[in-house]
Protein backbone atom coordinates (compact mmCIF):
# COMPACT_ATOMS: atom_id res chain seq x y z
CA UNK A 1 0.00 0.00 0.00
CA UNK A 2 2.59 2.74 0.81
CA UNK A 3 4.69 1.50 -2.41
CA UNK A 4 1.58 1.94 -4.32
CA UNK A 5 0.99 5.83 -2.44
CA UNK A 6 4.75 6.48 -3.04
CA UNK A 7 4.45 5.74 -7.04
CA UNK A 8 0.72 8.12 -6.82
CA UNK A 9 2.19 10.64 -5.24
CA UNK A 10 5.03 10.79 -7.68
CA UNK A 11 2.59 10.79 -10.85
CA UNK A 12 1.07 13.75 -9.13
CA UNK A 13 3.70 15.68 -8.24
CA UNK A 14 5.07 14.63 -12.73
CA UNK A 15 2.06 15.94 -13.71
CA UNK A 16 1.07 18.77 -11.67
CA UNK A 17 3.93 20.51 -13.88
CA UNK A 18 3.19 19.02 -16.93
CA UNK A 19 2.18 22.46 -18.82
CA UNK A 20 -0.31 20.95 -20.97
CA UNK A 21 -2.48 20.65 -17.90
CA UNK A 22 -2.23 24.34 -17.69
CA UNK A 23 -3.23 25.04 -21.25
CA UNK A 24 -6.29 22.82 -21.05
CA UNK A 25 -7.25 24.46 -17.39
CA UNK A 26 -7.21 27.69 -19.63
CA UNK A 27 -9.67 26.28 -22.27
CA UNK A 28 -11.61 25.23 -19.44
CA UNK A 29 -12.03 28.54 -18.00
CA UNK A 30 -12.61 30.01 -21.57
CA UNK A 31 -14.87 28.04 -22.45
CA UNK A 32 -17.14 28.36 -18.73
CA UNK A 33 -16.59 31.89 -18.91
CA UNK A 34 -17.31 32.27 -22.35
CA UNK A 35 -20.45 31.44 -22.85
CA UNK A 36 -22.05 34.31 -21.36
CA UNK A 37 -19.22 36.63 -22.83
CA UNK A 38 -19.58 35.79 -26.63
CA UNK A 39 -23.34 36.10 -26.28
CA UNK A 40 -24.08 32.58 -26.81
CA UNK A 41 -27.08 32.96 -23.90
CA UNK A 42 -29.88 35.34 -23.85
CA UNK A 43 -31.75 36.97 -20.96
CA UNK A 44 -34.05 34.53 -18.87
CA UNK A 45 -32.16 30.96 -19.77
CA UNK A 46 -28.84 32.41 -18.71
CA UNK A 47 -28.14 30.33 -15.29
CA UNK A 48 -29.53 27.34 -16.99
CA UNK A 49 -27.08 26.72 -20.03
CA UNK A 50 -24.57 28.35 -17.93
CA UNK A 51 -24.68 25.65 -15.81
CA UNK A 52 -25.40 23.11 -18.92
CA UNK A 53 -22.07 24.50 -20.47
CA UNK A 54 -20.23 24.58 -16.85
CA UNK A 55 -20.66 20.44 -16.68
CA UNK A 56 -20.08 19.89 -20.35
CA UNK A 57 -16.68 21.72 -20.01
CA UNK A 58 -15.72 19.72 -17.03
CA UNK A 59 -16.56 16.72 -18.34
CA UNK A 60 -14.84 17.35 -21.50
CA UNK A 61 -11.63 18.66 -20.30
CA UNK A 62 -11.51 15.67 -17.44
CA UNK A 63 -11.68 13.55 -20.25
CA UNK A 64 -9.17 14.88 -22.05
CA UNK A 65 -6.62 15.24 -19.04
CA UNK A 66 -7.73 11.23 -18.81
CA UNK A 67 -6.86 10.59 -22.28
CA UNK A 68 -3.57 12.31 -22.96
CA UNK A 69 -2.52 11.80 -19.68
CA UNK A 70 -3.75 8.23 -19.01
CA UNK A 71 -2.15 6.55 -22.45
CA UNK A 72 1.47 7.57 -21.98
CA UNK A 73 1.07 7.25 -18.38
CA UNK A 74 3.07 3.62 -18.36
CA UNK A 75 4.50 3.87 -21.92
CA UNK A 76 6.47 7.23 -21.02
CA UNK A 77 8.29 5.26 -18.23
CA UNK A 78 8.90 2.30 -20.33
CA UNK A 79 10.19 4.87 -23.48
CA UNK A 80 12.37 6.89 -20.77
CA UNK A 81 13.39 3.93 -19.14
CA UNK A 82 12.70 5.50 -15.61
CA UNK A 83 10.47 2.24 -14.60
CA UNK A 84 13.64 0.25 -14.35
CA UNK A 85 14.82 1.07 -11.40
CA UNK A 86 11.83 0.99 -9.66
CA UNK A 87 9.67 -2.18 -10.63
CA UNK A 88 13.30 -4.12 -9.80
CA UNK A 89 12.66 -2.53 -5.97
CA UNK A 90 10.54 -5.31 -4.08
CA UNK A 91 7.42 -4.11 -5.43
CA UNK A 92 4.83 -6.16 -7.18
CA UNK A 93 4.67 -4.65 -10.24
CA UNK A 94 0.59 -4.17 -10.37
CA UNK A 95 1.55 -2.15 -7.13
CA UNK A 96 3.16 0.47 -9.87
CA UNK A 97 0.18 0.30 -12.54
CA UNK A 98 -2.34 1.09 -9.99
CA UNK A 99 0.10 3.58 -7.99
CA UNK A 100 0.54 5.23 -12.12
CA UNK A 101 -3.95 5.05 -11.81
CA UNK A 102 -4.41 6.75 -8.71
CA UNK A 103 -1.85 9.38 -9.06
CA UNK A 104 -3.87 10.74 -12.04
CA UNK A 105 -6.99 10.35 -10.57
CA UNK A 106 -5.61 12.38 -7.62
CA UNK A 107 -4.90 14.87 -10.40
CA UNK A 108 -7.65 14.74 -12.08
CA UNK A 109 -9.89 15.31 -8.36
CA UNK A 110 -7.68 18.23 -8.12
CA UNK A 111 -8.48 19.47 -11.65
CA UNK A 112 -11.99 18.53 -11.40
CA UNK A 113 -12.34 20.34 -7.75
CA UNK A 114 -10.35 23.33 -9.10
CA UNK A 115 -13.00 23.55 -12.49
CA UNK A 116 -16.28 22.82 -9.87
CA UNK A 117 -15.22 25.91 -7.57
CA UNK A 118 -14.99 28.57 -10.76
CA UNK A 119 -18.15 27.42 -12.24
CA UNK A 120 -19.64 27.63 -8.72
CA UNK A 121 -18.32 31.31 -8.23
CA UNK A 122 -19.62 32.17 -11.84
CA UNK A 123 -22.99 30.55 -11.54
CA UNK A 124 -23.30 32.55 -7.58
CA UNK A 125 -22.26 35.48 -9.04
CA UNK A 126 -24.52 35.47 -11.76
CA UNK A 127 -26.84 35.74 -9.34
CA UNK A 128 -28.17 31.96 -9.83
CA UNK A 129 -28.47 29.23 -7.17
CA UNK A 130 -26.83 25.91 -6.58
CA UNK A 131 -28.10 22.96 -5.92
CA UNK A 132 -27.32 19.09 -5.09
CA UNK A 133 -28.10 17.96 -8.60
CA UNK A 134 -25.50 20.53 -9.66
CA UNK A 135 -22.33 18.71 -7.88
CA UNK A 136 -23.66 14.98 -8.12
CA UNK A 137 -24.02 15.67 -11.98
CA UNK A 138 -19.79 16.38 -11.21
CA UNK A 139 -19.68 13.38 -9.11
CA UNK A 140 -21.11 11.01 -11.72
CA UNK A 141 -18.87 13.03 -14.31
CA UNK A 142 -15.57 12.35 -11.56
CA UNK A 143 -17.03 8.71 -12.01
CA UNK A 144 -16.79 8.60 -15.51
CA UNK A 145 -13.13 9.64 -15.64
CA UNK A 146 -12.13 6.58 -13.05
CA UNK A 147 -13.25 4.78 -16.01
CA UNK A 148 -11.87 6.13 -18.69
CA UNK A 149 -8.61 6.60 -16.84
CA UNK A 150 -8.70 2.73 -16.23
CA UNK A 151 -8.79 2.41 -19.66
CA UNK A 152 -6.39 4.76 -20.88
CA UNK A 153 -3.80 3.18 -18.30
CA UNK A 154 -4.80 -0.29 -19.71
CA UNK A 155 -4.13 1.04 -23.33
CA UNK A 156 -0.64 3.02 -22.32
CA UNK A 157 0.50 -0.81 -21.10
CA UNK A 158 -0.35 -2.00 -24.40
CA UNK A 159 0.59 0.34 -27.66
CA UNK A 160 1.85 3.60 -27.90
CA UNK A 161 0.12 6.93 -26.41
CA UNK A 162 -1.22 8.12 -30.40
CA UNK A 163 -2.71 4.75 -30.91
CA UNK A 164 -3.91 4.63 -27.55
CA UNK A 165 -5.87 7.88 -27.46
CA UNK A 166 -7.16 7.11 -30.67
CA UNK A 167 -8.71 4.34 -29.03
CA UNK A 168 -9.47 5.50 -26.28
CA UNK A 169 -11.67 8.32 -27.83
CA UNK A 170 -13.20 6.11 -30.18
CA UNK A 171 -14.70 3.67 -27.77
CA UNK A 172 -15.36 6.62 -25.68
CA UNK A 173 -17.37 8.15 -28.26
CA UNK A 174 -19.20 4.97 -29.05
CA UNK A 175 -19.52 4.84 -25.34
CA UNK A 176 -22.01 7.53 -25.82
CA UNK A 177 -23.80 5.99 -28.07
CA UNK A 178 -23.82 2.58 -27.87
CA UNK A 179 -28.09 2.13 -27.89
CA UNK A 180 -27.14 2.43 -31.83
CA UNK A 181 -25.13 -1.10 -31.73
CA UNK A 182 -28.38 -2.88 -30.94
CA UNK A 183 -30.89 -1.02 -32.56
CA UNK A 184 -29.68 -1.56 -35.81
CA UNK A 185 -32.12 -1.12 -38.68
CA UNK A 186 -34.00 -4.64 -40.39
CA UNK A 187 -31.41 -4.95 -42.84
CA UNK A 188 -28.69 -5.92 -40.59
CA UNK A 189 -30.76 -9.00 -39.07
CA UNK A 190 -28.62 -12.27 -39.00
CA UNK A 191 -25.66 -10.53 -40.69
CA UNK A 192 -21.85 -10.85 -39.26
CA UNK A 193 -21.64 -7.01 -38.42
CA UNK A 194 -24.67 -7.19 -36.45
CA UNK A 195 -23.18 -9.73 -33.98
CA UNK A 196 -19.79 -7.81 -33.99
CA UNK A 197 -21.85 -4.75 -32.99
CA UNK A 198 -24.22 -6.75 -30.24
CA UNK A 199 -20.41 -7.81 -29.01
CA UNK A 200 -19.91 -3.95 -28.64
CA UNK A 201 -22.98 -3.61 -26.98
CA UNK A 202 -22.37 -5.88 -24.06
CA UNK A 203 -18.47 -5.03 -23.96
CA UNK A 204 -18.29 -1.12 -23.92
CA UNK A 205 -19.85 0.50 -20.99
CA UNK A 206 -22.73 2.89 -21.50
CA UNK A 207 -21.13 6.24 -20.65
CA UNK A 208 -24.35 7.96 -20.99
CA UNK A 209 -25.57 6.37 -17.99
CA UNK A 210 -23.02 8.75 -16.40
CA UNK A 211 -24.70 12.06 -17.66
CA UNK A 212 -27.26 13.85 -16.00
CA UNK A 213 -26.24 17.26 -16.87
CA UNK A 214 -29.98 18.10 -18.33
CA UNK A 215 -31.44 16.91 -15.05
CA UNK A 216 -28.82 19.19 -13.18
CA UNK A 217 -28.98 22.35 -15.58
CA UNK A 218 -33.13 22.40 -15.16
CA UNK A 219 -33.22 20.99 -11.20
CA UNK A 220 -34.85 17.93 -12.40
CA UNK A 221 -34.08 15.01 -9.36
CA UNK A 222 -32.80 11.78 -10.09
CA UNK A 223 -33.87 8.62 -8.32
CA UNK A 224 -31.30 7.49 -5.40
CA UNK A 225 -31.49 3.89 -6.65
CA UNK A 226 -30.49 5.18 -10.25
CA UNK A 227 -27.20 7.02 -8.77
CA UNK A 228 -25.94 3.76 -7.24
CA UNK A 229 -26.53 2.07 -9.40
CA UNK A 230 -24.51 4.09 -11.80
CA UNK A 231 -21.73 4.17 -8.65
CA UNK A 232 -21.76 0.79 -8.88
CA UNK A 233 -21.94 0.08 -12.68
CA UNK A 234 -18.56 2.47 -13.12
CA UNK A 235 -16.67 0.88 -10.25
CA UNK A 236 -17.28 -2.63 -11.73
CA UNK A 237 -16.23 -1.52 -15.61
CA UNK A 238 -13.07 0.26 -13.37
CA UNK A 239 -11.98 -2.78 -11.91
CA UNK A 240 -12.17 -5.00 -14.65
CA UNK A 241 -10.21 -2.54 -16.67
CA UNK A 242 -7.72 -2.42 -14.16
CA UNK A 243 -7.21 -6.31 -13.75
CA UNK A 244 -6.49 -6.23 -17.21
CA UNK A 245 -3.80 -3.21 -17.15
CA UNK A 246 -2.30 -5.62 -14.65
CA UNK A 247 -2.14 -8.84 -16.27
CA UNK A 248 -0.62 -6.84 -19.23
CA UNK A 249 2.14 -5.53 -17.26
CA UNK A 250 2.92 -8.11 -15.29
CA UNK A 251 4.62 -10.53 -17.61
CA UNK A 252 5.50 -7.68 -20.03
CA UNK A 253 9.44 -7.56 -21.27
CA UNK A 254 10.51 -4.25 -20.67
CA UNK B 1 25.65 -20.44 -1.32
CA UNK B 2 26.11 -19.28 -4.43
CA UNK B 3 24.79 -15.41 -4.78
CA UNK B 4 23.56 -15.58 -8.29
CA UNK B 5 23.01 -18.67 -10.60
CA UNK B 6 22.08 -18.60 -13.79
CA UNK B 7 20.64 -22.48 -15.44
CA UNK B 8 20.53 -22.91 -19.18
CA UNK B 9 19.31 -19.67 -19.78
CA UNK B 10 17.80 -18.14 -23.17
CA UNK B 11 16.08 -15.63 -24.43
CA UNK B 12 14.98 -14.85 -28.01
CA UNK B 13 13.36 -11.90 -28.72
CA UNK B 14 10.34 -11.68 -30.82
CA UNK B 15 9.07 -8.30 -32.57
CA UNK B 16 6.08 -8.76 -35.07
CA UNK B 17 7.23 -8.36 -38.72
CA UNK B 18 10.48 -8.71 -37.77
CA UNK B 19 12.86 -11.77 -37.72
CA UNK B 20 13.59 -13.40 -34.09
CA UNK B 21 16.35 -12.55 -32.40
CA UNK B 22 18.76 -15.11 -30.35
CA UNK B 23 20.28 -12.96 -27.85
CA UNK B 24 21.10 -15.83 -25.32
CA UNK B 25 21.81 -19.68 -24.94
CA UNK B 26 22.26 -21.93 -22.75
CA UNK B 27 23.93 -19.54 -20.29
CA UNK B 28 25.37 -20.96 -17.09
CA UNK B 29 26.33 -18.77 -14.71
CA UNK B 30 27.69 -19.24 -10.86
CA UNK B 31 28.23 -16.12 -9.01
CA UNK B 32 29.89 -16.61 -5.52
CA UNK B 33 28.98 -14.77 -2.63
CA UNK B 34 30.94 -11.64 -1.89
CA UNK B 35 33.21 -11.91 -4.93
CA UNK B 36 33.75 -9.15 -7.83
CA UNK B 37 32.28 -10.66 -10.62
CA UNK B 38 33.24 -9.32 -14.00
CA UNK B 39 30.94 -9.54 -16.90
CA UNK B 40 32.42 -9.21 -20.37
CA UNK B 41 31.32 -9.09 -23.85
CA UNK B 42 31.54 -7.13 -27.00
CA UNK B 43 28.49 -5.14 -27.88
CA UNK B 44 25.54 -6.60 -28.42
CA UNK B 45 27.02 -10.19 -26.31
CA UNK B 46 24.16 -10.35 -24.73
CA UNK B 47 25.52 -8.79 -21.28
CA UNK B 48 22.37 -6.10 -20.71
CA UNK B 49 19.63 -9.20 -21.35
CA UNK B 50 21.17 -11.73 -19.00
CA UNK B 51 21.14 -8.78 -16.28
CA UNK B 52 17.67 -7.39 -16.87
CA UNK B 53 16.53 -10.90 -16.37
CA UNK B 54 18.64 -11.35 -13.25
CA UNK B 55 16.53 -8.20 -12.40
CA UNK B 56 12.84 -9.71 -13.47
CA UNK B 57 12.85 -6.69 -16.10
CA UNK B 58 12.64 -9.64 -19.20
CA UNK B 59 11.17 -13.21 -18.69
CA UNK B 60 13.86 -15.70 -19.78
CA UNK B 61 12.45 -17.88 -22.93
CA UNK B 62 14.27 -20.87 -20.93
CA UNK B 63 16.45 -21.72 -18.35
CA UNK B 64 15.87 -20.30 -14.58
CA UNK B 65 17.88 -17.90 -12.76
CA UNK B 66 18.33 -17.54 -8.58
CA UNK B 67 19.59 -15.07 -6.47
CA UNK B 68 20.49 -16.20 -3.02
CA UNK B 69 18.77 -19.04 -4.13
CA UNK B 70 15.28 -17.26 -4.48
CA UNK B 71 13.79 -17.30 -8.03
CA UNK B 72 15.00 -13.64 -10.04
CA UNK B 73 10.83 -13.33 -10.50
CA UNK B 74 9.92 -13.04 -6.78
CA UNK B 75 9.55 -9.98 -5.06
CA UNK B 76 12.00 -11.37 -2.54
CA UNK B 77 14.72 -11.85 -4.96
CA UNK B 78 14.34 -8.22 -6.00
CA UNK B 79 15.04 -7.20 -2.74
CA UNK B 80 18.02 -8.84 -2.29
CA UNK B 81 19.40 -6.60 -5.42
CA UNK B 82 20.79 -3.15 -6.10
CA UNK B 83 20.75 -2.51 -9.41
CA UNK B 84 22.37 -0.18 -11.70
CA UNK B 85 21.16 0.07 -15.11
CA UNK B 86 23.22 0.72 -18.26
CA UNK B 87 22.33 4.59 -18.26
CA UNK B 88 20.15 5.12 -15.31
CA UNK B 89 16.98 7.73 -15.70
CA UNK B 90 15.39 9.19 -13.12
CA UNK B 91 12.27 11.65 -12.81
CA UNK B 92 13.53 14.73 -14.02
CA UNK B 93 11.90 16.75 -12.08
CA UNK B 94 13.03 14.93 -8.78
CA UNK B 95 15.97 16.14 -7.02
CA UNK B 96 18.62 13.70 -5.67
CA UNK B 97 17.32 13.94 -1.73
CA UNK B 98 13.85 13.57 -3.69
CA UNK B 99 14.58 10.90 -5.51
CA UNK B 100 16.87 8.78 -2.42
CA UNK B 101 13.84 9.52 -0.31
CA UNK B 102 11.45 8.08 -2.97
CA UNK B 103 13.29 4.86 -3.58
CA UNK B 104 13.37 4.51 0.43
CA UNK B 105 10.05 4.63 0.50
CA UNK B 106 9.87 1.59 -2.26
CA UNK B 107 11.73 -0.21 -0.20
CA UNK B 108 9.15 0.30 2.88
CA UNK B 109 11.26 2.92 4.86
CA UNK B 110 9.51 4.38 7.76
CA UNK B 111 10.65 8.88 7.70
CA UNK B 112 13.53 7.90 10.36
CA UNK B 113 15.41 5.47 8.22
CA UNK B 114 14.62 7.21 4.90
CA UNK B 115 16.42 10.14 6.43
CA UNK B 116 19.07 8.42 7.67
CA UNK B 117 19.46 6.32 4.19
CA UNK B 118 20.00 9.83 2.61
CA UNK B 119 22.18 10.94 4.97
CA UNK B 120 24.45 7.75 4.60
CA UNK B 121 24.29 7.84 0.56
CA UNK B 122 24.32 11.69 0.35
CA UNK B 123 28.10 11.01 1.72
CA UNK B 124 29.07 8.28 0.40
CA UNK B 125 28.52 9.20 -3.16
CA UNK B 126 29.15 13.22 -2.77
CA UNK B 127 25.77 14.15 -3.55
CA UNK B 128 25.02 16.94 -0.55
CA UNK B 129 26.60 19.39 -3.38
CA UNK B 130 23.34 19.03 -5.91
CA UNK B 131 21.29 17.79 -3.09
CA UNK B 132 18.13 20.08 -4.03
CA UNK B 133 18.94 20.35 -7.55
CA UNK B 134 16.74 18.53 -10.50
CA UNK B 135 18.08 15.70 -11.99
CA UNK B 136 17.18 17.64 -15.29
CA UNK B 137 20.64 19.58 -15.88
CA UNK B 138 22.69 16.73 -14.75
CA UNK B 139 25.66 15.81 -16.55
CA UNK B 140 26.24 12.12 -17.09
CA UNK B 141 28.58 11.80 -14.27
CA UNK B 142 25.99 12.75 -12.03
CA UNK B 143 24.12 10.61 -13.11
CA UNK B 144 25.86 7.90 -12.31
CA UNK B 145 26.55 8.95 -9.13
CA UNK B 146 22.97 9.01 -8.26
CA UNK B 147 22.15 5.63 -9.99
CA UNK B 148 24.86 3.86 -7.49
CA UNK B 149 22.81 5.52 -4.40
CA UNK B 150 19.68 4.63 -5.71
CA UNK B 151 21.07 0.76 -6.26
CA UNK B 152 22.38 1.16 -3.03
CA UNK B 153 18.93 2.03 -1.14
CA UNK B 154 18.13 -0.05 1.66
CA UNK B 155 22.01 -2.25 2.18
CA UNK B 156 20.88 -4.83 -0.70
CA UNK B 157 23.85 -7.46 -0.51
CA UNK B 158 23.70 -8.19 -4.46
CA UNK B 159 24.94 -5.07 -7.01
CA UNK B 160 24.52 -5.45 -10.47
CA UNK B 161 25.50 -2.34 -12.56
CA UNK B 162 25.13 -2.57 -15.95
CA UNK B 163 28.57 -0.85 -17.57
CA UNK B 164 29.21 1.33 -14.56
CA UNK B 165 32.05 2.82 -16.04
CA UNK B 166 30.86 3.54 -19.73
CA UNK B 167 30.84 7.25 -20.44
CA UNK B 168 32.52 8.63 -17.64
CA UNK B 169 35.75 10.52 -17.66
CA UNK B 170 39.37 9.14 -16.07
CA UNK B 171 38.67 10.43 -13.10
CA UNK B 172 34.79 9.48 -12.83
CA UNK B 173 36.37 5.98 -13.87
CA UNK B 174 38.40 5.70 -10.57
CA UNK B 175 35.83 6.95 -7.94
CA UNK B 176 33.60 4.45 -9.71
CA UNK B 177 36.42 1.54 -9.40
CA UNK B 178 37.17 2.86 -5.69
CA UNK B 179 33.45 2.44 -4.45
CA UNK B 180 33.40 -1.18 -6.19
CA UNK B 181 36.44 -2.05 -4.30
CA UNK B 182 34.68 -0.26 -0.73
CA UNK B 183 31.81 -2.35 -1.68
CA UNK B 184 33.70 -5.49 -1.79
CA UNK B 185 34.90 -4.89 1.78
CA UNK B 186 31.57 -4.21 2.86
CA UNK B 187 30.97 -7.98 2.24
CA UNK B 188 28.91 -7.64 -1.34
CA UNK B 189 28.78 -9.46 -4.14
CA UNK B 190 29.22 -7.58 -6.98
CA UNK B 191 28.28 -7.90 -10.65
CA UNK B 192 29.04 -6.09 -13.66
CA UNK B 193 29.43 -5.95 -16.93
CA UNK B 194 31.52 -4.12 -19.19
CA UNK B 195 33.60 -4.53 -22.51
CA UNK B 196 36.77 -2.66 -21.08
CA UNK B 197 39.37 -4.61 -19.73
CA UNK B 198 40.90 -2.09 -18.28
CA UNK B 199 38.06 -1.51 -16.04
CA UNK B 200 37.95 -5.17 -14.56
CA UNK B 201 41.59 -6.16 -14.63
CA UNK B 202 42.34 -4.44 -11.28
CA UNK B 203 39.54 -5.36 -9.44
CA UNK B 204 37.47 -8.81 -10.79
CA UNK B 205 38.11 -11.86 -8.47
CA UNK B 206 36.67 -13.53 -11.48
CA UNK B 207 35.16 -12.58 -14.79
CA UNK B 208 33.01 -14.57 -17.52
CA UNK B 209 33.05 -14.19 -21.41
CA UNK B 210 30.09 -13.68 -23.24
CA UNK B 211 30.41 -14.65 -27.09
CA UNK B 212 27.29 -14.12 -29.00
CA UNK B 213 24.81 -15.21 -26.37
CA UNK B 214 27.08 -18.00 -24.79
CA UNK B 215 29.26 -18.19 -22.18
CA UNK B 216 32.85 -19.29 -23.62
CA UNK B 217 35.05 -18.94 -20.35
CA UNK B 218 34.46 -18.45 -16.38
CA UNK B 219 37.11 -18.29 -14.33
CA UNK B 220 39.95 -16.04 -13.00
CA UNK B 221 41.20 -12.98 -15.41
CA UNK B 222 44.78 -14.01 -14.98
CA UNK B 223 44.10 -17.78 -15.77
CA UNK B 224 41.87 -17.05 -18.98
CA UNK B 225 44.76 -14.50 -20.37
CA UNK B 226 47.62 -15.54 -18.46
CA UNK B 227 49.12 -17.68 -20.89
CA UNK B 228 50.21 -14.70 -23.32
CA UNK B 229 53.88 -13.31 -23.31
CA UNK B 230 53.34 -9.67 -21.82
CA UNK B 231 54.60 -6.73 -24.03
CA UNK B 232 55.96 -3.65 -22.30
CA UNK B 233 55.67 -0.09 -24.22
CA UNK B 234 58.67 2.28 -23.48
CA UNK B 235 58.41 5.72 -24.48
CA UNK B 236 61.33 7.92 -23.87
CA UNK B 237 62.01 11.08 -24.72
CA UNK B 238 65.85 12.85 -25.99
CA UNK B 239 66.52 10.38 -28.68
CA UNK B 240 68.08 11.28 -31.94
CA UNK B 241 66.91 10.15 -34.80
CA UNK B 242 70.29 8.08 -34.82
CA UNK B 243 70.60 6.57 -31.58
CA UNK B 244 67.22 5.37 -31.62
CA UNK B 245 67.90 3.50 -35.24
CA UNK B 246 70.16 0.71 -33.64
CA UNK B 247 67.52 0.03 -30.57
CA UNK B 248 64.62 -0.24 -32.79
CA UNK B 249 66.18 -2.87 -34.27
CA UNK B 250 65.70 -4.50 -30.90
CA UNK B 251 62.08 -3.97 -30.41
CA UNK B 252 58.86 -5.36 -31.90
CA UNK B 253 57.79 -2.32 -33.31
CA UNK B 254 58.97 1.85 -32.98
CA UNK B 255 56.82 5.17 -33.77
CA UNK B 256 57.59 8.12 -33.08
CA UNK B 257 55.73 10.43 -31.58
CA UNK B 258 56.23 14.19 -31.94
CA UNK B 259 59.81 14.04 -30.06
CA UNK B 260 58.83 11.25 -28.45
CA UNK B 261 59.83 7.40 -29.47
CA UNK B 262 57.61 4.47 -28.30
CA UNK B 263 58.73 0.80 -28.52
CA UNK B 264 56.91 -1.94 -27.96
CA UNK B 265 59.29 -4.81 -26.69
CA UNK B 266 58.81 -9.00 -25.97
CA UNK B 267 59.04 -9.55 -21.95
CA UNK B 268 60.50 -7.71 -18.85
CA UNK B 269 64.13 -8.61 -19.42
CA UNK B 270 64.12 -7.20 -22.87
CA UNK B 271 62.64 -4.23 -22.04
CA UNK B 272 64.79 -3.29 -18.92
CA UNK B 273 67.70 -3.83 -21.59
CA UNK B 274 66.08 -1.82 -23.67
CA UNK B 275 65.69 0.85 -21.07
CA UNK B 276 69.82 0.36 -20.13
CA UNK B 277 70.56 1.34 -23.75
CA UNK B 278 68.05 3.81 -23.87
CA UNK B 279 70.22 5.46 -21.10
CA UNK B 280 73.29 4.76 -22.52
CA UNK B 281 72.09 6.42 -25.95
CA UNK B 282 71.49 9.51 -23.93
CA UNK B 283 67.69 9.20 -23.64
CA UNK B 284 65.14 9.88 -20.85
CA UNK B 285 62.20 7.56 -20.29
CA UNK B 286 58.69 8.88 -19.69
CA UNK B 287 56.60 5.73 -19.86
CA UNK B 288 57.21 2.09 -19.32
CA UNK B 289 53.83 0.15 -19.35
CA UNK B 290 53.00 -3.61 -19.44
CA UNK B 291 50.95 -4.26 -22.47
CA UNK B 292 48.86 -7.11 -22.99
CA UNK B 293 46.34 -8.90 -25.47
CA UNK B 294 43.79 -6.66 -25.58
CA UNK B 295 39.91 -7.88 -24.35
CA UNK B 296 39.25 -7.03 -27.72
CA UNK B 297 41.49 -9.36 -29.52
CA UNK B 298 40.63 -11.72 -26.97
CA UNK B 299 37.02 -11.67 -28.14
CA UNK B 300 38.06 -11.59 -31.53
CA UNK B 301 39.74 -15.01 -30.78
CA UNK B 302 37.16 -16.56 -28.45
CA UNK B 303 34.70 -15.57 -31.40
CA UNK B 304 36.94 -17.13 -34.32
CA UNK B 305 36.83 -20.09 -31.93
CA UNK B 306 33.57 -20.19 -31.59
CA UNK B 307 33.05 -20.00 -35.14
CA UNK B 308 35.67 -22.74 -35.70
CA UNK B 309 33.38 -25.21 -33.41
N1 LIG C 1 14.26 -5.40 -27.17
C1 LIG C 1 14.99 -6.04 -28.09
N2 LIG C 1 14.42 -6.53 -29.20
C2 LIG C 1 15.13 -7.20 -30.11
N3 LIG C 1 16.45 -7.43 -30.01
C3 LIG C 1 17.09 -6.97 -28.93
C4 LIG C 1 16.41 -6.26 -27.91
N4 LIG C 1 17.30 -5.92 -26.96
C5 LIG C 1 18.47 -6.39 -27.36
N5 LIG C 1 18.37 -7.04 -28.54
C6 LIG C 1 19.45 -7.70 -29.27
O1 LIG C 1 20.00 -8.71 -28.44
C7 LIG C 1 21.40 -8.75 -28.53
C8 LIG C 1 22.01 -8.59 -27.16
O2 LIG C 1 21.77 -7.29 -26.70
P1 LIG C 1 22.28 -6.77 -25.29
O3 LIG C 1 21.71 -5.40 -25.11
O4 LIG C 1 21.96 -7.77 -24.25
O5 LIG C 1 23.84 -6.69 -25.51
P2 LIG C 1 24.99 -6.07 -24.59
O6 LIG C 1 26.00 -7.12 -24.39
O7 LIG C 1 24.41 -5.45 -23.39
O8 LIG C 1 25.59 -4.96 -25.56
P3 LIG C 1 26.19 -3.50 -25.23
O9 LIG C 1 27.62 -3.69 -24.88
O10 LIG C 1 26.03 -2.79 -26.54
O11 LIG C 1 25.38 -2.91 -24.15
C9 LIG C 1 21.78 -7.65 -29.51
O12 LIG C 1 22.05 -8.23 -30.74
C10 LIG C 1 20.58 -6.76 -29.57
O13 LIG C 1 20.47 -6.20 -30.84
MG1 LIG D 1 24.38 -3.55 -22.69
Amino acid sequence: MNRMLAVARNTFRESVRDKVLYVLLFFAGVTIFGSKALGWISIGQDIKIVKDIALAAISLFGVLIAIFVGTSLVYKEIDKRTLYTIITQPMHRYEFILGKYLGLMGLLLAVTAIMTGVSAVYVLLLGGGLDAMFFLAILLIYWKLLLVTAFAVLLSALTSPILGAIIVFSVYAFGHATGVFRDLPPQFDGTVAKQVLEIAYYLIPNLSNFDIRAEAANGVPVAPAYVAWVLVYGLAYTAALLILAALAFEDKDV
Amino acid sequence: MSAIVTRELGKVYRAVGRTQMRALEAVDLNVREGEVYGFLGRNGAGKTTTIKILCSLLRPTSGEAFVLGENARTRKARGLIGYLPEQPYFYEYLTPRETIDFYARLQGLDAAARAREWEKLAGMLDLRGIADQRVKGFSKGMRQRLGFAVALVGDPPILILDEPMSGLDPLGRRSIRELILWMRDAKKTLFFSSHVLGDVEQICDRVGILVRGRLTHEGRLDELLGEQVKQVEIIVAGLSPEAARPLAARAVSHRTLDELDAFLVDGQDAANDLVRAVHGAGGRLVEFSPVRKSLEDYFIEAQEKDKAS
